[in-house]
């Protein structure tokens, strides 16, 4: 592994901090820091490409489009005008 | 272990203010309510003096482009499409009940996830009878350990591969089979992008709780995702070397 001290001292905080980083989460300077950092690091590179083509895939896979019977009840309850259940 | 309660996910809609008031945390730039409350860009609607015909006109034309990514949500709540699709029901109605509430020029689809969020909490699960889908406790310990053992092992780049070459019933599979409060976190934060602070307002849970649970959760459907990638046989040197490892 290389020297990945500047993202946490163990697995666990720099798996973090690249979630973080993916997450738009860091500040400026952090963010620099680890873009800095995973230029240089390939095990790092790693961690980061694979949670990237995790986020591919589940967005990938978790689009759904709803019936069309869905969108027109939904119309046709508004328009009865019944109140909600709650 | 924080577990998912009824009362922790209740979303108070006759009082809008206070939740967002209460969600919110200082040194966090986004937010589902970034917009002043005086709009000059979106229509000046007179919220209050609106007639229905008007206002059900605003929710047709408003809230209606967001029907398919909401039931791509509540299929990652209820386990059917036909559980999904009342809960999806149930949610416009009640966002509709509730629209006079909504600020016009705010974030409307993540005030409608944080509806389809609380209705399936209060709605769906109770009718259900049904306790927390998964122990959230007695998963994680087993899991996250095996877990660990996926990270600083050389095997990510076959891994990646892997992984990007599975079927989307997979995928489902292996999010379903994390525990939901982990779940719905990676889903608003993966598939829609949303900011922690925009999460914790959805769930109605604190952003240290969003983050540790998105971080829990991530690992966890790694795992998930890696075991299918062995049963597919995607991965051979992959599961040749965790063999290696368990023993």
């Amino acid at each position: 592994m290389g020297d990945c001290q500047s993202l946490g001292d163990c697995d666990d905080a720099r798996v973090g901090r690249i979630y973080e980083y993916l997450d738009g989460a860091l500040s400026r300077e952090d963010l620099i820091e680890i873009k800095v950092h995973l230029d240089g690091c390939a095990d790092c590179a790693q961690e980061y490409d694979l949670e990237c083509v995790i986020r591919t895939v589940v967005k990938r896979s978790c689009k759904e489009a709803a019936p069309a019977t869905l969108k027109a009840a939904i119309l046709a309850r508004l328009h009865e005008g019944r109140p909600a259940e709650v | 272990m924080q577990t998912l309660t009824v009362d922790s996910l209740v979303m108070n809609i006759s009082e809008p203010e206070q939740v967002i008031e209460s969600a919110a945390q200082p040194g966090s730039d986004k937010s589902i309510e970034v917009v002043p409350p005086v709009n000059t860009d979106v229509d000046t609607v007179d919220v209050a003096n609106e007639s229905v015909e008007a206002r059900r006109a605003r929710f047709e034309r408003d809230a209606m482009q967001y029907v398919d990514q909401l039931y791509s949500a509540a299929m990652r709540m209820a386990r059917n499409p036909s559980d999904a699709e009342d809960l999806v029901q149930e949610a416009y109605t009640k966002a509709f009940s509730a629209f006079h509430q909504y600020k016009p020029g705010t974030n409307l689809k993540a005030w409608l996830y944080r509806i389809l969020t609380n209705t399936y909490i209060n709605l769906y699960r109770k009718r259900q009878r049904e306790p927390l889908q998964s122990n959230a406790d007695s998963i994680e310990d087993w899991q996250l350990a095996r877990a660990e053992s996926h990270t600083s092992r050389g095997l990510r780049s076959a891994e990646a591969d892997a992984l990007d070459h599975l079927p989307d019933s997979d995928v489902k599979n292996a999010l379903q089979a994390i525990p939901e409060e982990f779940r719905l976190a990676v889903y608003f934060a993966d598939v829609e992008g949303y900011a922690y602070k925009e999460i914790s307002e959805i769930m109605n849970t604190p952003i240290g709780t969003v983050m540790s649970r998105l971080h829990r959760g991530r690992k966890l459907l790694r795992d998930m995702l890696a075991d299918y990638a062995v049963d597919r046989g995607y991965a051979k040197g992959a599961a040749n070397e965790l063999k290696e490892m368990e023993k």
